[in-house]
């Protein structure tokens, strides 16, 4: 019964520390986890862009074996970096 | 995007192309680049399939991180910069420049 106790009571401050840090950590695993890493094929796209005219396809896999690719991801345009 | 730019003359005569991407759409991305003065192609992935591929969604900004991805011509991954460190391109360009990037 004693054990029972501090086996409960170890739960509860377990589960208060995780009601915490849990947010935090869980979306910093959710956002990082699935980057492909260093070494990995990066997954090939096709997308769009417009030279003022037409709209135009990008294909990842078009500079295989020519070029190397620079893919630099941004959060919005009209804004720094 | 003004950064890779700056730097496109490096970039380019070490064979490599730059793309940004956003989920802008590409009428919103064209204005930017012009804005800008961008002269490589800001691509819109209107919906953010790729932006989740790649990992970088942020559910904070419902929008990607900022974060930049130096592929070599046999597809595989050499660097990967994220947030802050991904503002500066002095690195990508370094790595572009080593020999082995130029094969």
């Amino acid at each position: 019964m004693k054990r029972n106790l501090s086996g409960l009571l170890a739960g509860l401050l377990l589960a208060g520390a995780f009601a915490t840090t849990t947010p935090a950590f869980a979306q910093t695993n959710k956002e990082g986890s699935s980057m492909p890493k260093v070494g990995d094929t990066a997954p090939d796209f096709a997308l769009k862009y417009s030279d003022g005219k037409d709209l135009k396809e990008v294909k990842l896999s078009d500079y295989r074996g020519k070029k190397n690719v620079v893919l630099a991801f941004y959060v919005f345009a009209f804004t720094g970096g | 995007m003004k950064n890779f730019q700056q730097n496109l003359q490096k970039l380019e005569a070490a064979d490599t192309q730059v793309l940004g991407v956003s989920m802008d759409s590409w009428f919103s991305n064209k204005a930017f680049a012009d804005q800008i003065g961008v002269t490589f192609p800001l691509l819109s992935d209107w919906g953010g399939k790729i932006t989740r591929e790649y990992g970088v969604y942020k559910d904070e900004y419902q929008a990607p991180r900022r974060v930049n991805f130096l592929i070599g011509k046999d597809g595989k991954i050499m660097e990967e910069q994220v947030d802050k460190d991904a503002i500066d391109p002095t690195k990508i360009v370094d790595a572009c420049q080593r020999p082995k990037m130029k094969q």
